[in-house]
């Protein structure tokens, strides 16, 4: 009997435990708190929170949500549209007029309240977002002297950016100006077509003066920090998580409507292990390790919860044209040709990604589809590679064996090695050449692939800043503004800069991709100066109860998702 | 073996000056005492296996390390998916596919694992023999005089192991590597940093897995020779010899050295793993072997990233690195043993 | 002995110039900078960022300026500037002069923009220093009672299965051992949450995979130890006079048993506490280690310094403790 009675408690005992865990939990559990280990994953801390610094997508995550800019891109269509901003442009293409949403507060949280609360300026009423408040923020990214990257890259639009940039003329000659209120007006120094895409980015945020002034360097800490968007900041942990809660005073607009979220918290996770939360239950998003693929597709309840789309970055194998036997096209040709992408993509990269031609995406604005310009694929045909490399060993009289030695570099990952061996062993079955692979540390990477003594082949990826052509071709090729070492330097580079050039000013959509084919064409097929592999996709994980929409380029919109709390365990 | 009782019949004699008598016995007498121990003939016939491995893969291995089949990617034997049931078969709705051609699976790139074990023999029996010789020249030397001598001698050595304990290797590595991996840099051929990076490369990048190796395995050997040597110095049968005017050299090989191997060789032993996983975190940050050259290190790094999708592909270059450890620490055992003077006469 | 460690902690202000010097050389001479990335910043920017932090001037200057920052005591006003230049680790009030005396300034981190290597090192080391105090808490109580128990009953079945276990720890890699523990642990029986940091449930993994491996070391080294002892003359003589057989072990033996595992310790203790890379990485922990490795990675100079320095710390003083420990096990050492 008395022994009954002592396993009775035990399991009396046991049962409060279990009454207080689910207490904890249910506590949490009637506000829809989100878990993401999908968007800030793999960095050892989000960097920063300034948006005339951010150039990371951790940190650029957090302030799409916390500071909307003047627009934004649609996450599914790529498209520009009106975020804090509607905006108007004159005939010519340069001045641009952005009527600001009125009477969108600054907000705070305020730990000790647990609470997020508006902002009140000395006088005791609540500050507004105004016009004044982007132009600071501009400014600040252009003429603060901050070594501002993407400051920078506005300043080369806006009429006097480059000489305010670099501290020649003061910041008030910078071509922004307050109209009123909420009116601002930027003059740009050049027509383009995605110029209001530019001045919807992070670097042109609304930014309060007020806050920098008196907590300089450290303003963006929770202590401090002040937004306007769906989303504030609540916490941040250096290292672990970073956590946004739901601002109750935006008025939610068509397209940025007010968050069903409550919070989001963002961990700062190794790949593997935010797949280990996801399957543990506690994490609602993860990203996907590319070695637990296999498994999640033939799992019964990971495979509902796996997603692959379209991603934002494409992925190449450069080729320094200097360096022989490379320094000739059908050399480039051959190897572009003989790697099987389709093999490459089912074996080992495995998640769905495209195979790629050209360098840019397809999903950007102007950008050629290959199969549009079946004439500008080199494509790939192992036969033709062979006789391509035969007819160049002719020309110099010399066998395969008596050819210099290639090496083949990437920067150290996981993922890069896969590729580097399967293509390594691709080129010494098609061709019979050996390719010596290099493995080199990130930041001595950097610096050798962007000299002009960069290796033969040379792993490199690029992502889209803005959805445009133009930050592809442009931004990474053009002789005036590149850096890699491809030493691609003879009359085709010539041309490739004046149609890339012309592209960039052209409105009309239909001729600006023709000129950015005919650019494409002589990059990656007739003088193969880059061997372009495959277009990302981006690859997560989602639980069942959480409702959400896939963005395509890089950051999430969560203030269009939902928790279905009824539906989770 | 109960040596409870047969220690308390051993002799009485005191067995440093036993030593100085009759010096070459005691080394003699060692041998013939390790090789009466029978886990340590097992250890050592280990090893010695392993380095006939690692000499004549080319002749065991059943396939070649480097070929890919990529279709093959991630397959395995139908035995492995037993053992490992996370491992669902694809035929039995996992996503497993059975192929039997590959005795322990194959890898990622569809390359045959046992043949790479085979192959990863040779690094990482290198990266265990170069660490403990490191540390035993430099670390015993070092810790030898720093003990025996004392004074400023003892300080400026220990100050100077201090310095290369908080020195992080791995910025200096880095920097070697970028300096002499020279087919990627600036430089000139026939100078030194050409044929350094040469070297390297034949080895198939191990030259700066050595130079690592080497760099952090001697402190603790020297911290520890220093302390049992300080330990030791004081015992009456040193007093004694030196009371008696021994020369210093004679006193430390061989009144002091027997003395103090014992544990020495058992950290040393112990600390091989280390090395190996040094190797594996150098090949997991990037800077270790060349691809396509296996090493244990290299495959376990790897491995872990899909340990709960394939965990074979881990776990088995993780045995063979277990085998060889066990077969390294009976060693060391028995060497512990036979190198105790005061262990003579009781088997 | 006070003397003693007098002039050692003296000499250890030498040792860290020296440790400080050396890293300082070797990080500048390393390829890459702080603010390369896939996107290099253009000339103009990269000059804004070099003059922010003060890397355009000689490397000379660079180097005795950092040492000045962080030796050369301040008295400044009461209120700075807001900035990561002027983060500084010690601050006291004078209220005679009504100005603050400020000592030692690590600098700021190039890639935490609003973080200073004092801040890091505040939110960090705490968090390594309890992981390290956990992983060092299973290696001793595993390692230690397993070697004594081996020792003493040497060549039996309790010898095999204690050092048979501690060879299949000491051989487990914490990169293996770490996201075993965690699928089996954590996702499969949800026992743990498989990652994170705060409570007590989130030690015990990283824990037991940092202190698993060193438990084995452990008990090896004392069981090789314990058994050299319980051949000493003094335990012959001690047994000989017919003392209990548990105070010949627990009194004397056990003592001088246990030098070599106390030099162990020392050295071990200082790196469990700054931080396991592998772990962190693993179990999600915002540990010192993580910043360490990427600070190299990432070539963020001032970070590199602080850490190293502060790893050069905390060994020196984890053996100047050692050698103190030394002399109590066995009064015969003497430090003159």
């Amino acid at each position: 009997m008395k022994r009954r009675t002592l396993q009775y408690s035990r399991f009396l005992a046991l049962l409060l435990v279990f009454a207080l865990m689910v207490g904890v939990v249910s506590a949490q559990g009637d506000r829809k708190v989100l878990v993401d280990a999908g968007n800030a994953v793999g960095a050892s801390d989000v960097p920063t929170l300034d948006p005339s610094l951010a150039t990371d997508t951790s940190s650029i995550q957090v302030l799409i949500e916390t500071n909307p800019g003047l627009t934004r891109i649609n996450e599914v269509t790529l498209e520009t549209e009106p975020s804090m901003a509607t905006w108007t442009v004159s005939d010519d293409g340069l001045v641009y007029t952005f009527s600001i949403m009125p009477e969108v507060p600054w907000v705070k949280y305020n730990a000790e309240t647990d609470a997020v609360e508006q902002v009140l300026d000395e006088n005791g009423n609540v500050r507004y977002v105004t016009a004044e408040d982007f132009a600071y923020g501009i400014r600040r990214s252009i003429g603060g002297q901050l070594g501002s990257y993407y400051g920078g890259i506005m300043a080369s639009w806006v009429v006097n950016g480059d000489a305010v940039y670099a501290g020649e003329l003061p910041v008030e000659e910078l071509g922004v100006e307050v109209l009123d209120t909420y009116t601002l007006q930027i003059t740009a120094s050049k027509p383009a077509a995605f110029l209001s895409t530019i001045f919807g980015m992070w670097q042109a945020y609304a930014q309060p003066a007020w806050v920098i002034e008196e907590y300089g360097d450290f303003w963006y800490e929770p202590e401090s920090f002040q937004g306007y968007g769906p989303f504030t900041l609540k916490e941040w942990i250096h290292g672990e998580s970073i956590t946004i809660i739901k601002n109750p005073f935006w008025p939610g607009t068509e397209n940025i409507p007010v968050p069903a979220l409550d919070e989001v918290k963002m961990m700062v996770l190794e790949a593997s292990a935010a797949l280990a939360n996801f399957e543990a239950g506690a994490a609602d998003v993860s990203i996907v390790p590319l070695s637990d693929i296999d498994r999640i597709q033939a799992d019964p309840v990971l495979s509902e919860a796996y997603y692959v789309g379209p991603g934002s970055c494409t992925y190449i194998y450069g080729i320094n044209t200097a360096k022989p036997p490379l320094d000739d096209a059908r050399v480039r040709q051959a190897l572009s040709m003989s790697i099987n992408r389709q093999a490459l993509i089912d074996n080992v990269t495995k998640g769905g990604q495209q195979p790629a031609f050209f360098f840019a995406r397809p999903s950007l604005a102007a950008a050629p589809h290959q199969e549009d310009y079946p004439e500008y694929v080199l494509g790939e045909d192992v036969e033709v590679a062979r006789e391509l490399l035969q007819s160049y060993l002719d020309e110099r009289g010399i066998t395969l064996d008596q050819m210099e030695p290639i090496t083949l570099a990437h920067n150290e990952s996981e993922g890069h090695a896969r590729i580097a061996q399967a293509i390594q062993q691709m080129w010494t079955e098609a061709l019979g050449i050996t390719v010596e692979i290099q493995t080199q540390e990130w930041a001595v990477y950097l610096e050798t692939i962007k000299s002009d003594d960069a290796p033969q082949v040379f792993r490199y990826g690029w992502c889209l800043d803005y959805p445009d052509a133009h930050n592809f071709l442009f931004d990474v090729f053009d002789s005036q503004v590149r850096e890699l070492g491809i030493n691609w330097n003879n009359e085709d580079a010539a041309e490739f800069d004046s149609l890339v050039e012309q592209a960039m000013v052209e409105p009309d959509m239909q001729t600006r991709t023709d000129l950015y084919a005919q650019a494409e064409n002589l990059l990656t097929n007739k003088d193969a100066a880059i061997i372009p592999i495959y277009y990302y996709t981006s690859l997560n994980l989602t639980q069942p109860w959480v409702q959400r929409t896939h963005s395509q380029f890089g950051q999430e919109y969560f203030e269009k998702w939902d928790i279905d709390l009824s539906a989770r365990p | 073996m109960t040596s409870n009782l047969k220690r308390s019949t051993a002799a009485a004699a005191i067995p440093g000056l036993n030593a100085e008598t009759k010096p070459e016995s005691l080394w003699r007498s060692s041998v013939q005492r390790l090789t009466r121990n029978r886990s340590a003939v097992v250890g050592l016939a280990i090893i010695l296996l392993t380095i006939l491995v690692a000499v004549f893969a080319p002749q065991l291995a059943p396939m070649d390390y480097k070929t890919q089949v990529l279709s093959d990617a991630n397959t395995a034997p139908r035995w492995v998916t037993q053992v490992f049931p996370v491992m669902r078969p694809a035929d039995d709705g996992g996503y497993v596919k059975i192929n039997e051609t590959y005795l322990l699976g194959a890898d990622r790139l569809g390359r045959d694992l046992f043949s790479r074990i085979i192959y990863g023999t040779r690094v990482s029996l290198m990266v265990a023999f170069v660490g403990p010789l490191v540390a035993l020249i430099v670390g015993l030397t070092l810790g030898l005089v720093s003990g025996y001598v004392g004074g400023w001698v003892d300080n400026v050595i220990m100050r100077f192991t201090d310095i290369m304990y908080a020195f992080p290797t791995l910025l200096l590595v880095i920097l070697l590597m970028s300096f002499f991996r020279s087919s990627l840099g600036n430089v000139e051929p026939g100078t030194f940093a050409f044929q350094v990076g040469e070297l390297d490369r034949a080895s198939g990048g191990m030259l700066f897995i050595f130079i690592g190796v080497g760099l952090t395995s001697w402190m603790q050997t020297a911290r520890l020779t220093r302390g049992q040597v300080l330990f030791v110095r004081e015992q009456e049968y040193i007093t004694a010899a030196r009371a008696i005017g021994s020369p210093t050299w004679p006193i430390l090989t061989r009144h002091i050295l027997p003395n103090i191997l014992g544990p020495i060789v058992v950290a040393e032993t112990l600390t091989i793993p280390r090395y190996i996983s040094f190797e594996a975190f150098l090949s997991f940050i990037g800077l270790g072997v060349n691809p396509p050259t296996p090493s244990w290190g290299a495959m376990i790094s790897e491995g872990a990233g899909a340990i709960s999708t394939y965990p074979n592909q881990a776990i088995f270059p993780a045995l063979a690195l277990f085998l060889v450890m066990f077969s390294f620490n009976f060693l060391g055992d028995g060497l512990r043993d036979a190198l105790d003077p005061r262990m003579r006469g009781i088997e | 002995m006070g003397a003693f460690i007098v002039r050692r902690m003296l000499q250890m202000l030498l040792v860290l110039f020296v440790i400080s010097l050396f890293t300082f050389v070797v990080m500048r001479a390393v390829p890459g900078g702080p603010f390369s990335s896939e996107k290099s910043l253009p000339p103009r920017t990269l000059a804004q960022l070099e003059a922010k932090y003060n890397l355009d001037e000689p490397l000379v200057m660079q180097y005795i300026h950092y040492i000045g920052d962080i030796a050369i005591p301040h008295i400044t006003e009461n209120r700075l500037e807001n900035s990561v230049l002027n983060d500084y680790l010690i601050n006291i009030y004078i209220p005679v002069v009504d100005r603050t005396f400020r000592w030692m300034n690590f600098g700021p981190s190039y890639k935490s923009v609003s973080q200073t290597v004092n801040s890091i090192i505040k939110d960090t080391l705490p968090v390594s220093a309890t992981l390290g105090i956990g992983a060092l808490l299973v290696a001793l109580v595993i390692g230690v009672p397993a070697g004594i128990i081996a020792a003493l009953n040497r060549n039996s079945r309790w010898d095999y299965i204690a050092m048979g276990v501690s060879i299949v720890g000491v051989s487990i890699p914490v990169i293996v051992l770490g996201p075993v523990l965690r699928y089996v642990f954590g996702v499969q029986l949800k026992w743990l949450p498989p990652t994170g940091w705060g409570g007590i449930e989130h030690i015990i993994m990283p824990a037991f995979a940092l202190g698993f491996a060193e438990s084995a070391r452990l008990a090896r080294l004392t069981r090789a130890s314990l058994l050299q002892v319980l051949n000493e003359d003094y335990i012959r003589t001690a047994r000989a006079k017919g003392l209990a057989e548990r105070v010949v072990v627990g009194l004397h033996a056990l003592k001088n048993a246990m030098l070599p595992v106390v030099t162990t310790i020392g050295p071990l203790f200082a790196f469990l506490i700054t931080g396991s890379f592998v772990a962190e990485l693993v179990f999600g922990i915002p540990g010192l280690g993580k910043f360490f490795v990427t600070s190299i990675t990432n070539r963020d100079y001032p970070v590199i310094m602080g850490t190293t320095l502060l790893l050069g710390f905390l060994v020196i003083v984890a053996n100047l403790i050692v050698d103190v420990v030394y002399v109590w096990l066995d009064p015969r050492i003497k430090y003159d």
